[in-house]
């Protein structure tokens, strides 16, 4: 063991090595606090994170270990380690207060392995690239290998660290009275740049009671000067300066005959990156439909 | 046009499906093909028929989608059998969208449930459609798993053995369409809750069944490989996967705080 060439042993008692160290993590300094991670903090942590991996790259030939990463004797075992995690999350109930295992997200082992995957993900999209710019490379399963590996990078590290930055309110809008207050989710009251007034809640029903359609028709007077008239239904949220307008709720002793209605505003500044990695994996997903598993016949 | 006729359609379009799915068996290329596509065409018919009628897309009540499972089931069949002429594919198919006809036609009552605003989304069919296509096909990999760990007691089990690449190619099908599932599932949690992923039990589940297949897939890139051990990576993602489709529903740690509640699936 330990000598060259690292086989899937290595693999699994490195991530073993990582729970481990999570597992100390945990107890000395506590769980992950992602609400740290608030701009400009994530974009710091970003930059340092491609800045280590391209460290990493520079120093393959000397560390052998970082060269190894590049190899499914790593990969597999990583994610062997985040099935097995993410089963126990599966199994436990999550909570925002919870601790250790109720908490995964924020539990060091598992947050550790998922960064290791992360690196492990970058230095062998770094390796396929080298390879392609040598010419070495063969079009058709490099660029779903791109898709595929670049879009989830792309989309693990935007959404895990634009998380922090991501605003969601609740704006209580009566009718007749424009409001521009909302209501954080730790509580707090935030005034908007946006001003919403309720016209009307809808509410329909089927013939059997059940609920059909919420709805509410609003207008929306924002700093920048718009003035918007709109419908905000379930399932077809408005947007306006970077907000997310949804129907979220009303008053239920009331019913159909609702005065208010409660929107939910979300703002997620990450969004469009996360997009970008999402599309691409749909893009490389499609690539493996079509061109499907090596032929080996 | 109506449910009431939905018999006629469905035996037709069945038994055109069924013999295309023995003309496959039997290497008859041309016939697997023309009755599959006659079967195909039969059954959206109906739902061209049923479209017309209703004056709007036969997409709102549980019923109304197992048409279009039912539909594209044979669909996706005849596209990975024309790729990798997969002789197994078109019975596959067949049978589990016989499965799906079978509850319209017995389970009639559903056919007016309604749909709640949370579900009235262009993105409910394409998602769940995706979903259940990747499903079958796993389902079919698992089976096939299976078998190949039987002793070999054919020739053909022993042809197959030799080799995973056929095995390979239905589980990057199945992968393709589950990445799909789970990312047309992300676009859409974003227009309806607001976030597109919050690791509610079924996200959590879903990203577990994703990963699992994903090691079979990298494993088997290794020159040296273990055929067993690999057989049975297929066996237990798809026990996973069970988890994932149904399975949380008994799941104590998922009580109450999923938001996937209204079992899309019954």
């Amino acid at each position: 063991m330990w000598n060259k060439t690292w086989t899937f042993k290595e693999g699994f008692l490195i991530g073993g090595g990582l729970v481990f160290a999570g597992l100390m993590l945990e107890l000395s300094v506590g769980p992950v606090v992602w609400d740290a991670f608030a701009w400009p903090a994530n974009g710091i942590v970003l930059a340092g994170f491609i800045v280590m991996l391209a460290a990493m790259v520079y120093l393959r030939k000397k560390v052998y270990a970082f060269q190894w990463m590049t190899t499914y004797q790593a990969a597999i075992p990583a994610m062997v380690y985040a099935v097995v995690l993410t089963i126990i999350m599966g199994l436990t109930r999550q909570q925002v207060n919870g601790t250790w295992l109720n908490n995964m997200l924020s539990f060091w082992p598992f947050v550790l392995i998922y960064v290791y995957i992360t690196v492990i993900l970058g230095l062998t999209i770094h390796r396929r690239l080298r390879k392609m710019f040598r010419g070495q490379g063969a079009m058709k399963r490099d660029i779903p290998f791109m898709l595929n590996h670049l879009g989830l990078f792309i989309a693990l590290t935007t959404a895990t660290l634009g998380n922090a930055d991501m605003q969601r309110v609740k704006m209580i809008c009566g009718i007749g009275e424009p409001e521009w207050r909302a209501m954080t989710q730790e509580g707090a009251v935030k005034e908007m740049a946006i001003a919403i007034e309720l016209k009307k809640f809808i509410m329909e029903t089927y013939d059997d009671g059940s609920p059909k359609r919420f709805a509410s028709e609003i207008q929306i007077l924002t700093k920048t000067g718009k003035n918007i008239e709109t419908t905000v239904d379930v399932n077809k949220p408005y947007e306006v300066d970077g907000w997310k307008i949804y129907q979220y709720g009303y008053d239920t002793q009331m019913g159909a005959q609702s005065q208010i209605s409660i929107l939910e505003l979300v703002s997620d500044p990450w969004l469009p990156f996360v997009y970008m990695g999402i599309y691409m994996m749909l893009a490389g997903a499609v690539c493996m439909f079509v061109i499907g598993g090596r032929k080996r016949v | 046009m109506s449910w009431e006729h939905f018999l006629y359609f469905a035996i037709a379009a069945v038994l055109l499906w069924a013999v295309g799915a023995w003309a496959a068996w039997k290497d008859k290329t041309g016939m697997a093909y023309a009755t599959t596509v006659l079967g195909l065409l039969v059954f959206f018919s109906f739902i061209l028929s049923m479209w017309i009628s209703l004056e709007r897309p036969p997409l709102r009540t549980m019923g109304e989608t197992r048409l279009w499972y039912s539909f594209f089931l044979p669909l996706a069949g005849l596209i990975v059998y024309s790729r990798w002429k997969y002789k197994l594919i078109l019975s596959f198919s067949t049978v589990l969208a016989l499965v799906f006809i079978c509850v319209n036609l017995f389970k009639p009552e559903i056919h007016d449930k309604t749909l709640m605003p949370a579900l009235q989304s262009p993105w409910f069919a394409p998602h769940v459609i995706v979903y259940m296509f990747a499903y079958a096909v796993l389902g079919a990999a698992a089976v096939m798993a299976i078998y190949l760990l039987l002793p070999p007691r054919s020739s053909f089990a022993r042809y197959q053995g030799k080799n995973l690449g056929g095995l390979d190619n239905l589980v990057y099908v199945g992968l393709a369409f589950l990445t799909i599932g789970m990312l047309f599932g992300a676009l859409w949690a974003k227009e309806a809750w607001g976030h597109y992923w919050s690791w509610d039990p079924k996200e959590t589940w879903a990203a577990i069944t994703w990963l699992a297949y994903l090691v079979y897939v990298h494993y088997r890139q290794l020159p040296h490989y273990h055929n067993r051990l690999a057989l049975w990576m297929l066996i237990g993602s798809f026990v996973l996967l069970q988890m994932c489709w149904w399975g949380i529903n008994y799941l104590p740690s998922a009580q109450g705080s999923s938001v996937h509640t209204y079992s899309i699936s019954e």
